[in-house]
């Protein structure tokens, strides 16, 4: 990281909207429309932001939020919460409820747009999926808790990490049967590679695992010093990020895939972990966050590192792009939430 | 940048997690009823499993299914309690909002897979300690669970504080002969005898127990009463050396019995004098996974000699001893 830390927080500075939100950054996400962001806190409120306007608190959850996503819809957001609810937040702040789970979490939720819209939050061994007007659609039953949920970049599939491997489901299949995909151990994160045809999650073991669906190849990428929050593919396909290591950990899914191969690392050097990854939507970089409270842009092609926040604000816990990917939301364990502006002036 | 690393918290603003075990009927209820109704000024989270028994009102009461997994390594005993670091990891994004973390874990459940938790999952080691293991008991059936399962006898041989309750349902024969075959058991849980649950909840909270500051802290008939025959299928024995320890030495001893005995091995504690060091090691394992540390120097009244302690089934006595004493400095 050679000459571009003279001054980390030029970026933030002279680009960003930044807010102290005292209470642990969940999750950061944009709306379909990619026009405004939410931090979804642990203390139950989500934090509605856009560069030009004032940012809007809404009481959401009676406790904490444990998951946000973009509402199917091109504004709006959906959040699940340790109160057991699944609620709507409108462009506006208004809330609604679309469902209520008692005393269970609802610890995960995804969306996606295309067709009518669909809507899915897992809470313990179930995910419910609902239409885009709320309606419940269908449940779906795993042998263990569900601890990731993802859609396939056509909104077609969702997948489920749970223990000893993933589920993936047709969302419009009349009968409901997963084909599974199985790997002994605990399996978190999840993410669908561009093209559908891998799936990958994050262990507990502070390893990967994937599995090529074409000829059902296993795939293991380990190595990490520690677990891993936070994977995501590139647009482009070519790599997959991650967090755990005390750089920036991208996997190459070309050429044959991963396996056998090390992966390309960026932005490492410091002895501080990487907590948190978000691939650009359109270009082949990736908004990487750290333990310290560093956020840092990484070209990939040129191995180039664009400091995006100095150290000293938390560790990063959220990190999200809009859909064209002008827009950097970032959020801190202790707290600090930033938008930053990255479009061309 | 190159000073800084990973945040690490200190102890003290780690939040004290204390797990309750014990069989269904026991008083467990009650005790966490006691718990969280008595006026202490302090705000506990509160896992269960068997929600409807809790009577009382608490906004920070979370619903589990208990749910154990084997870790990927290859080691059959490295089982964790799944849902336990989901639950630490969400409870943990309100900090600030309670003092600290109670799990009740069902009646029939072995110990060991909440403990290995906090010695597995990084995020859960970052923000949580273990506190103790409080295992309620009754005094009429324990005789009988003992007899018939081998969890009973797991959860007292897991125990740092032993609730022996409904004492009022036994006489004194009786009472001694329970308690007997508890310490035959764990020689080195703290044992109080209770009616109804009822003890000053200082006993039960906020111990150290797993900190390696306070390994072996209660035992003080250290090598007295080890002699005496018993006959149940877990056991604890305790060993002293004189000279010092040589690290190497015991690292690869240790480390060779943990991994061939680790599943009989429950629990393993110890305060090691390393040769030329004013401070003592403090080491604890629980099966397989271990943890140690120099902690503070050795207090005056304290003869400054190696202790090791094992719980668990299959404890081969000379072959211990030998083991242990060879990892003494020539």
């Amino acid at each position: 990281m050679s000459g571009g830390l003279a001054d980390p927080d030029l970026v933030l500075r002279s680009r960003g909207t930044q807010q102290s939100l005292d209470a642990f950054v969940v999750a950061a996400a944009f709306d379909g429309a990619g026009r405004q962001a939410a931090f979804a806190l642990g203390d139950g409120r989500v934090v509605l932001a856009s560069p030009a306007d004032p940012w809007q608190f809404v009481t959401a959850h009676e406790g904490a939020v444990l998951a946000l996503a973009a509402d199917c819809a091109a504004r709006g957001f959906i959040s699940g919460g340790d109160d057991g609810a699944l609620r709507r937040i409108g462009p506006d702040g208004a809330t609604g409820e679309i469902a209520r789970f008692g005393m269970k979490w609802v610890e995960h939720v995804a969306s996606h747009a295309g067709g009518r819209g669909v809507l899915a939050c897992a809470v313990g061994k179930r995910v419910h999926l609902y239409d885009a007007a709320g309606a419940p659609l269908k449940t779906l039953e795993h042998p263990s808790s569900v601890a990731g949920l993802a859609f396939d970049a056509r909104g077609k599939r969702l997948a489920a990490a749970h223990y000893n491997g993933a589920s993936l489901w047709f969302v419009a299949a009349k009968t409901d049967s997963p084909r599974r995909l199985e790997w002994k151990g605990s399996h978190l994160a999840i993410a669908v590679h561009p093209d559908g045809d891998a799936v990958v999650t994050a262990m507990q073991e502070n390893a990967l695992h994937g599995w090529r669906l074409s000829d059902g190849q296993d795939m293991r990428m380990s190595g990490y010093p520690s677990k891993i929050r936070s994977i995501g593919f590139t647009a482009n396909g070519r790599y997959l990020a991650s967090s755990g290591a005390d750089t920036l950990v991208l996997w190459p899914f070309f050429g044959g895939g991963p396996m056998g191969k090390p992966p390309l690392e960026l932005a490492g050097g410091d002895n501080v972990l990487c907590s948190a990854v978000a691939c650009h939507p359109k270009q082949a970089a990736v908004a990487a966050g750290f333990a310290d409270g560093l956020v840092v842009l990484a070209d990939i092609e040129s191995a180039r590192i664009l400091p995006v926040a100095a150290p000293g604000r938390g560790a990063v816990s959220a990190l999200a792009w809009n859909a064209d990917g002008t827009l950097l939301a970032f959020g801190t364990e202790s707290g600090f939430a930033a938008l930053v502006d990255f479009s061309k002036r | 940048m190159s000073e800084i690393s990973s945040p690490t918290t200190v102890a003290d603003a780690l939040v004290p997690v204390t797990v309750l075990t014990g069989y269904l009927g026991a008083g467990k209820t009650t005790l966490l009823n006691r718990i969280l109704s008595e006026n202490h000024g302090k705000r506990y989270a509160v896992v269960i499993n068997e929600f409807g028994e809790l009577g009382v009102d608490n906004d920070l009461v979370v619903d589990t299914d208990e749910e154990v997994f084997e870790m990927n390594n290859g080691c059959v005993c490295c089982t964790v309690r799944g849902d336990l670091i989901r639950i630490l990891g969400g409870l943990m994004k309100r900090r600030g909002r309670f003092d600290g973390i109670i799990i009740e874990t069902t009646g029939l459940a072995n110990p060991a897979p909440v403990a290995q938790t906090f010695f597995v999952d990084d995020d859960v080691r970052a923000r949580t300690r273990l506190d103790a293991i409080v295992t309620v008991v009754d005094a009429r059936h324990l005789p009988q669970r003992l007899d018939d399962s081998a969890e009973a006898a797991e959860q007292i041989a897991f125990a740092d504080v032993i609730v022996l309750n409904k004492t009022d349902l036994v006489n004194a024969a009786e009472l001694a002969d329970v308690e007997r075959r508890i310490r035959a058991i764990n020689r080195f849980a703290v044992i109080h005898r209770t009616e109804r649950a009822a003890l000053p909840i200082a006993e039960v909270l906020d111990r150290g127990a797993f900190s390696l500051d306070r390994v072996l802290e209660h035992t003080p008939a250290f090598l007295t009463d080890d002699t005496h025959e018993h006959n149940e299928d877990v056991a604890s024995m305790s060993f002293e050396v004189e000279r010092p320890i040589d690290p190497e030495k015991f690292n690869a001893w240790i480390g060779a019995l943990l991994s061939t005995k680790g599943q009989d091995l429950l629990r393993t504690k110890g305060i090691l004098q390393y040769p030329g060091e004013t401070r003592r090691f403090a080491f604890q394992a629980v099966h397989m996974m271990a943890d140690g540390d120099f902690v503070g120097p050795w207090p005056a009244d304290v003869p400054q000699r190696s202790r090791l302690v094992f719980i668990g089934r299959n404890l081969n006595r000379p072959q211990l001893r030998r083991g242990f004493e060879s990892c003494q400095v020539d």
